[in-house]
This record gives C-alpha cells, structure tokens and sequence, in this order.
C-alpha cells in the first residue's frame, strides 16, 4: 500500500515566527540577522526581503545596501524551537509519525496508518494548516504525496503559499519538467556535476543510466537515480516527546553579563534537569551549554560525564567550568540552554560498605528536598545560591 | 468483480473519491492494490467518480491530463470547486480563482470528460443578501460550464431559489443526509433538464457534526432506503431530466461502493 505523506512548511519560519511576536513588522522586509557584528550574515528573511534579493547566508552589509529600509531583527532561537515544539504537540493528535527539524518549519507526518481515525491525508493536511492559522497564526505551505522527498519538492514549487496534492502513481510525471535544484537532496556540488553535463531538469537528467550516474556520482548514483524518479523509501520516523534528551531553558529578563546571575540560572536549570531525571531513574552522561548573546549570536560547549550522575551538586560542579568555557564574549546574554544528553539508567543498587562522605550527604539532602518540594510546593525550600543576596532582598523592600 | 453493464446511457452512478486504503480490507479493490492502481480497478466497476481533491487544492492542466489519459472513452469525472471559493472565499480574490480552475480543468472540457462542476456550499453559507450575491457571480463567472449546485442550509430550499437555478439552467443537488435542524431537506426537484444530481452523504445523525469525515460519513444504507430513492429517481427525477449522476459520499469501510452497487442493481 502506498503512503500517505504530508509536509508542512512554515516559510520563511524565524521572520514568520518574529513578525508574528512583533506585528508591526508585518508588511516590511524583516531580516534575521546578529546585530552589532560586522561579519554578519542573513539567517533568515521575510518574503518581502526575498522579494528584493535578499538570500539566506548573504552578508548584513550587503542585504543593507539592498535596502536600507530592512527591519533587522535578532534571531532567538529558543523561541524558534519552543513554537516548534508546540505546533508539533498539535501535529502529534493525528499520528506518532512525526519528523522535523528543531527550528526550521519543516515537518512531516506519516498519516498512512491514521485514515481510519482521520480520513484521508488531504483532510488532515488542510485540518492541520487551519490548526496553525487560528493557534499561531502560520500559513504554512502543504503537499500531500506518497514519500518525503516528492512531497517536499511539491512545497518547494508552490513556496511561499499554496498547496499540493500528487497522487499516487503521478510522482515521475510531477517531478519530470522540474529543475534539478528543487530535489532536496542533492547539494551543491551534485547540481554542479550536473549542470557540466548541461543537465538541468530532472527529465533530462533522467536519461542517464545508472551506469552513466556511476562515472559523476560514484557511491552515490544508485541514490541519485532514485531521486529524480521520485523514490524514496526513508521513513517518517516516530515522534519523541521523552527523547533522550532533557533540556532547560533560562531567558534573562534584561540581557546579563554578570557572574552571579549566570550562575544562579544555571543552578536553576540544573536542579530542574537532576530532579527529573531522578524522577525517571536515569542519569546524564553528557551535558551541552548553549548561551544566546543578544546580537543573536551563540556559542555552544559539551561535557562528557564520568560517571553519569542526577546529583544536582556534582552535576553544578561540572557546569560551572563549561560555562567559563562557553562565556567567551563581552557581549550580554539573552538566554541559557543547558541541555543533558546520553541518558543512562541509574544504578539501584546501594553501596554496602560505604563511609558517610562528602558525596552521600549532599545525596541524601538531596533526597529529602525532593521530599520537602513534593510535599510542600516546587518553591518550598531552595539553595541559597539561588536566592537574592541580602543587599538586593533590602532594596526590594525599602 | 466484473463490470456490470451500464444502467443506461445517460446515468452515472459512483463514489465521491476512489483512493481509499479502507476499501481493500473492506474487499472493493483486490488485496495490495495499489493507490496509483485504484483508478484502473474502479474503472472496471464504476464509469463515472466526483474528483474529490480538487476541493483541497487547485486543479493543474497537465495532472487532469494525466488522469483524463488512464480513463476510457465512456469514463466522466465531477470536479468540485475548490475551497477558495466556497468555503474560504477571499474578497476580490476569488475571480482569479475561477480562472485557475478553469483553465486546471481545461483537459476535461476538452476531451468531453467532464460531467458537471460540483459547487458544495458550506453549513454557514445562508441565504442572506451578501451570500446570494456571491453565489449570483460565481455563478455568472461559470457561465459555458455544467455546474451542480449543493447547499447545506436550509434557508435555500425555497421556490425563488429553485426558479433562480431553473433560469439558468444549473442543476440543483438533491442530498440525502441526515434529518437535523438546519440542513438542506431531502428534495426531488429538478432544475436542469440536461443533468440531474443526487449525492448520498449517509444518515449518521450523531456523527454529522462530529468534525471527522470517518464519522461524519460513517453509514451504510438498507435496501428500503436505497428503495425508496430508486423509486423518487425512477418516477420524480428521470422522466424530467436526460441524463444525471449519482455519488455516493459515505465512503467510510467501503460503505460507498456497495450502496452504489446496490442501487444500480435497483435502478434497473
């Protein structure tokens, strides 16, 4: 039986996602771009901004001389992987098969085994896009095919509105009079091979056999002839809320760039993180920072833990130095990520003979704040690292 | 299954829609049929189907080609009007969207495919002045093509409306859906001499306004219902008209085209 594929695509996601934070952008060419750094380079752009040239990747220099009238705009990326977050918790009601990217718009569902539940995968298609307009306001772009690769192309020629149905059986016809640069796959030195052979739609290259595929592409020709056939039978793979990963977030209130601030939402987020995994009985093995400066840029650092641990001191013990690491501006920051990966499952098992050391009282402490939170509130009782110091508790009450 | 013969040479009967995964299990289409072959395997059934995508998306030219070229000379297909002008009509937009259409389904004028186009008017589509004057220039904007009327409001089954659609020679769609408050009656009246059009929905009450089509038009008809409306056809609605079609939209488990099968059998 064939599938029934849908992609949705949010275009242009982190100039949607802005101009929907901010409404008065609403009509101009909004860029995506660091502020205050004169390397600068487009992350993103409204389609206003595509509309007068300007490309994702072109320097802010440049897009400037384009139009001096652009709105700027700062990426926040956090905020684009928490709207995505959420309109894949909408998308998961119709089916487990879900696949995206973090934050790039991208999404799609595998809705062959939900038609019973659903209807077919038009209805879900036009139920989700209706779904995304009243809740975040998002006109996403649909298609509807039997594989993920025809149905993104199908989005990529109706980009930046509209919506595409290819039926079953018609994805060679479809994909036949297309140029070779709308097939996902192949990146920029495929399409250079390519075109030195003056190929330039998908029906052209088509002609080749795959032993003519073989003499450009090597390895990759069988791949290749694959994709300008419309075959591709990589699957939609399953939608994780509990992922292996646990990850915290910490958006400053005005940006920081102060020691004792970053310190204390850091110890925040790593009791948040500990406190779950002891919740699940698990442990992390490896810990990744991620600081957003206001200019938009971002610099990230990872740790491998030996041996994993949910201890919220030990854990902060750790993250302190890889917060120096990754704290390498003057620039203040916007936002803290602390993500913990590589989830392993924590020993039961109690040591026998073990001496009541250091490690063990702050493990039994530990234990009985949990206690104390589960029964009198989340903000029952807190280290007092993470409280204001005394002269600022003063002025908040004079 | 083999095809049975044609009812007569003016009479389409089918389902709104053939690809549907649930009608293997259900024993229509042979097992591991494929959706790209569900045509071919309807087609040896059914010699006429309402094009249900072209609802959800815009017809291109070059698909409606392709799908016009799989089908043999007697097949004819219904093309519903698609959405932005029906239920998501932009203001000032839409004219536009009636050229798409007609030049997306250029293939099936010219090749004499085409049955009628199928307006289906949304459950909020009353008739007050603003909406019938929309419907007056949709209607004017199709003027040349076969076109079907569908309401789901009740407030169009008056005299003037059906007068209206005599004038001017567009078939009115008699639905059979279920008895609730508001919807469109279940009628016999004729208003195109040339195309009758009936389209059963299915009866299910508690499903209709459930917000899923597998609810919605989760029904099976008996033999006395289908009974009774071989005899309004046969009786009220044949001897008016020279030719029609008839759709069965209640495609949940394979319901449509058994009830479909059951009523040419009826009909003959």
């Amino acid at each position: 039986m064939n599938r029934s594929i849908i992609h949705l695509n949010i275009a242009d996601f982190a100039a949607a996602v802005e101009t929907n934070a901010q409404p008065a952008l609403k009509g101009y060419p909004v860029v995506i771009a660091p502020l205050g750094t004169p390397r600068a380079v487009v992350y993103d752009m409204s389609e206003e901004a595509y509309k007068e040239g300007i490309r994702k990747g072109m320097t802010l220099t440049r897009a400037k001389r384009i139009n001096k009238k652009i709105k700027i705009v700062p990426p926040v990326f956090n905020r684009y992987e928490r709207v995505m977050k959420d309109l894949l918790k909408q998308s998961v009601a119709f089916t487990p098969f879900i696949e995206s990217g973090t934050s790039d718009g991208h999404i799609f569902l595998d809705v062959t085994g939900s038609g019973r539940l659903f209807g077919p995968g038009v209805d879900v298609a036009v139920k989700l896009k209706k779904a995304f307009k009243k809740t975040f306001n998002f006109d996403p772009i649909w298609s509807v095919a039997t594989n993920k690769l025809v149905a993104k192309v199908a989005t990529r020629v109706v980009k930046p509105v509209g919506e595409y149905i290819v039926a079953p059986g018609d994805e060679k016809a479809f994909l036949a009079p297309l140029s070779l640069h709308l097939i996902p796959d192949l990146v920029k030195a495929d399409l250079t091979k390519f075109y030195e052979f003056n190929l330039f739609f998908i029906s052209q290259a088509r002609l080749l056999t795959l032993e003519q595929l073989k003499i450009p592409f090597n390895c990759r020709a069988p791949l290749v002839y694959d994709w300008i056939r419309g075959i591709d039978s990589t699957p939609v793979t399953m939608y994780c809320q509990n992922s292996s990963i646990l990850a915290a977030d910490h958006e400053f209130s005005t940006d920081t760039n102060t020691a004792d601030q970053l310190r204390k939402a850091l110890y925040l987020m790593v009791e948040q993180i500990c406190s779950t995994l002891r919740n699940r009985t698990l442990a992390g093995a490896a810990i990744k920072i991620i600081l957003s400066y206001s200019d938009g840029l971002q610099n990230i650092s990872t740790l491998a833990l030996k041996p994993p641990t949910s201890n919220d001191y030990i854990l902060f013990k750790k993250c302190v130095p890889l917060l120096n690491k990754t704290w390498v501006r003057r620039v203040r920051i916007r936002h803290m990520r602390l993500i913990c990966k590589t989830l392993v499952l924590q020993g039961i098992q109690a040591e026998l003979f073990t001496g009541r050391t250091k490690e063990t009282k702050q493990a039994d402490l530990i234990l009985a704040m949990d206690k104390i939170r589960k029964k009198f509130g989340k903000n029952s009782i807190c280290p007092a690292l993470t409280i204001d110091s005394p002269l600022d508790c003063k002025a908040r009450y004079q | 299954m083999s095809p049975p013969p044609s009812l007569t040479n003016q009479i389409f009967v089918g389902t709104s829609g053939y690809s549907y995964g649930e009608w293997i299990d259900a024993g229509f289409y042979p097992d591991g049929t494929h959706s790209s072959n569900m045509l071919d395997a309807y087609m040896q059934i059914f010699h006429a189907t309402e094009l249900n995508y072209t609802w959800y998306q815009m017809p291109k030219a070059q698909a409606i080609h392709r799908l016009c070229a799989k089908v043999p000379e007697h097949f004819r297909f219904a093309a519903k009007l698609t959405r932005t002008m029906t239920h998501e009509i932009q203001k000032g937009e839409w004219p536009k969207q009636v050229m798409l259409f007609r030049q997306g389904i250029e293939p099936l004028t010219r090749s004499g495919k085409l049955l009628c186009i199928l307006i289906q008017l949304p459950p909020y589509f009353e008739r007050s002045v603003k909406f019938r004057h929309y419907l007056a220039a949709l209607l004017d904007e199709l003027e040349g093509l076969p076109v079907a009327v569908e309401f789901r409001h009740a407030s169009w089954a008056t005299d003037k409306v059906f007068s209206e659609l005599e004038q001017r020679n567009v078939t009115l769609v008699s639905v059979d859906e279920p008895d609730l408050p508001g919807l469109f009656p279940r009628l016999d009246v004729v208003t195109n001499p040339d195309l009758f059009y009936v389209r059963f929905h299915g009866r299910n009450a508690r499903g209709w306004r459930s917000g899923n089509m597998q609810t919605q038009f989760d029904y099976d008809y008996t033999d006395q219902e289908l009974a009774e409306w071989a005899t309004i056809i046969k009786t009220a609605i044949m001897p008016e008209t020279s030719a029609g079609c008839i759709f069965f939209n209640n495609h949940v488990r394979g319901q449509a085209p058994k009830n479909a099968l059951r009523l040419i059998d009826l009909l003959r």
